[in-house]
């Protein structure tokens, strides 16, 4: 009786998350006469796939797509280097200033990346960077996120791993990059998806510091064939279902250490 | 000859070199830099900044958009906090229950954490739509003629925190379930052996130790709430919603910056809203120290 309830109260729950998806994928592929009606179906009839051919070739999406691959694969490619060589030195070196360094880390940590915005867009556009590619990377390459992941996770490996590499008489970044690294092969996993994700999502900062549609991520190019298309919502739910299915994908692939590592981050 | 201490902290700074620049340059340089703008006027093109004491100050405190901004701002706090903790939390207790397919749910659920606001935007956009959208169509089937939802300025909160809840429903669950995880199993028998069991159960061995997660799980979600603006800006095709209904503090400062190019105004705002996210930051970590229980 009591499971019963837990399971029906589970898939209601599932409904209402996943109900609107399915509407998306329902309208994106029914014929335009059927979408603006006042009682819709659910599965359409006939079936049109060329919304997705229509859609696909109103605006430049490969070229958003290529856009997006590059920019977050070189944040992530960034953050994982940058960020664990950072969190090898917090987690097991022994240097002086190492606490104060620390403590300002960690006070980054309290402000929001919004307050940011404006000086940074200063920073880009004494650089010459705005719109360009340097421009809407380069002030993401690292993030703390990755750092106190990673610090959690070196920490709690034996320490007698380092003493034999320091007499081995390797220096620390080969020790992080062959001995460590193949040991800490999830931390890895998890940190890089969450920050690809996060890459690929960020919306914000690319609309404010480009206005090149070809430099456009995949949200913002996205945003901006809504505005071109109007009310064609099932093509407009074509769009969107191929925006967001890769990297559903990556994510569903990887879920268990996504979910994991931002588990992880709630528990102090 | 260097010491082994020496040359430690020198290994240790050039591993942490690149990433001390960065986080200089966009950073912490910014957290200065955008404090000092905010006693200039300065539109960027002319090279010259005038200086204006807290005048950037005074007229966003006298202007009555901004007190618009702040009422909405503190509407959504109000209305989105209190609603995905409790869901968040209903779900992580039914997570928690010995079920088969426990994966299955908890990644479905998390799938809009995931997805781009851009696409969910307009997905809602399509579901809140007057005649022929998802709501409106299930509330005709029981008899109700919904509003137009999006061009209802009275109605702009709820489609706001419908899609954030919806969108963050999935991260709350998991922080929560990863705290219910984290409580020994031997705090509920011990509690069982004492005649303890459904809400008591609940109310004297989950609620207080699960205290530190949901102390994290409101600070995170209240900051998250402060700083509303995507769900406004993709919802409403980049304007504020219906008679400035969704104008919240941060659209505010992203207005006054990124359209009239008011930088010193606009790092004004920003500040104000950064002190008080601080503030409630401070005030929750006091809270914290005070409901303390020892587990």
């Amino acid at each position: 009786m009591r499971k019963a309830f837990i399971y029906f109260a589970l898939l209601v729950v599932t409904v209402f998350v996943l109900g609107p998806f399915i509407w998306m994928l329902s309208t994106s592929l029914k014929p335009s006469g059927e979408v603006l009606t006042a009682t819709p179906t659910l599965w359409p009839h006939p079936v049109e796939w060329s919304n997705y051919a229509a859609a696909w070739k109103s605006a430049p999406f490969a070229r958003y797509f290529l856009n997006s691959l590059f920019i977050s694969g070189v944040e992530t490619l960034f953050d994982l280097t940058l960020g664990a060589m950072a969190a090898y030195a917090f987690a097991r070196i022994e240097f002086a200033g190492k606490r104060p360094l620390f403590l300002a880390l960690l006070a980054t940590l309290m402000v929001p990346g919004e307050l940011l915005l404006i000086p940074n867009y200063i920073t880009i556009a004494k650089l010459h960077w705005m719109s360009t590619y340097q421009g809407i990377i380069v002030p993401w390459l690292v993030s703390v996120f990755t750092i106190f992941l990673m610090r959690q996770f070196f920490l709690s490996m034996p320490g007698e791993i380092f003493e034999a590499a320091e007499l081995d008489g390797l220096n620390p970044v080969r020790t992080l990059f062959q001995i460590v690294m193949p040991l800490t092969k999830p931390v890895w996993i998890t940190a890089g998806l969450i920050k690809f994700i996060g890459s690929w999502n960020s919306f914000l900062w690319v609309v404010v510091v480009s206005n090149s549609q070809s430099l456009d991520t995949v949200p913002v190019g996205l945003m901006n064939f809504t505005s071109d298309v109007g009310t064609e919502y099932n093509q407009l739910m074509a769009a969107a279902t191929f925006c967001m299915v890769p990297l559903a994908i990556v994510f569903l692939i990887g879920q268990r250490y996504f979910i994991e590592g931002i588990a992880r981050s709630g528990i102090r | 000859m260097m010491t082994l201490k020496a040359r430690r902290t020198l290994s240790a700074y050039l591993m942490l070199l690149p990433t001390l620049v960065l986080l200089g340059a966009f950073t912490l340089y910014p957290i200065v830099e955008s404090f000092v703008i905010s006693f200039f006027r300065w539109d960027m093109i002319s090279p010259h900044k005038q200086f204006v004491g807290f005048q950037n100050y005074v007229q966003i405190f006298q202007d009555p958009l901004f007190h618009r901004a702040v009422v909405n701002t503190l509407m959504f706090v109000v209305l989105y906090v209190p609603i995905v903790m409790a869901l968040g939390l209903a779900v992580a207790l039914l997570l928690n229950a010995k079920i088969r397919l426990r994966g299955l749910f908890r990644t479905a659920i998390f799938l809009p954490y995931v997805t781009s606001i851009a696409a969910t935007g307009i997905l809602w956009q399509w579901i809140f739509n007057d005649q022929f959208g998802l709501l409106n169509v299930l509330l005709r089937q029981i008899g109700i003629r919904g509003p137009d939802w999006l061009n209802t300025p009275q109605d702009t909160m709820i489609c706001l925190v419908t899609l954030s809840v919806w969108q963050s429903l999935g991260y709350v669950s998991v922080l929560f379930l990863a705290g219910l995880q984290n409580i020994s199993r031997e705090y509920y028998e011990a509690a069982r052996v004492d005649g303890a069991h459904g809400w008591d159960l609940f109310r004297h061995v989950t609620w207080p130790l699960l205290s530190p997660t949901t102390f994290f799980v409101l600070l995170m979600s209240t900051i998250e709430a402060f700083k509303v603006f995507l769900p406004v800006y993709v919802l409403y095709g980049a304007t504020d919603g219906p008679n400035d209904s969704g104008l919240t503090m941060l659209y505010y400062m992203f207005t006054e910056g990124f359209s009239d190019y008011r930088m010193g105004y606009a790092s004004a705002s920003a500040y104000i809203l950064f002190v008080i996210i601080l503030a409630c930051t401070l005030l929750q970590m006091t809270l914290q120290r005070r409901v303390h229980y020892e587990s």
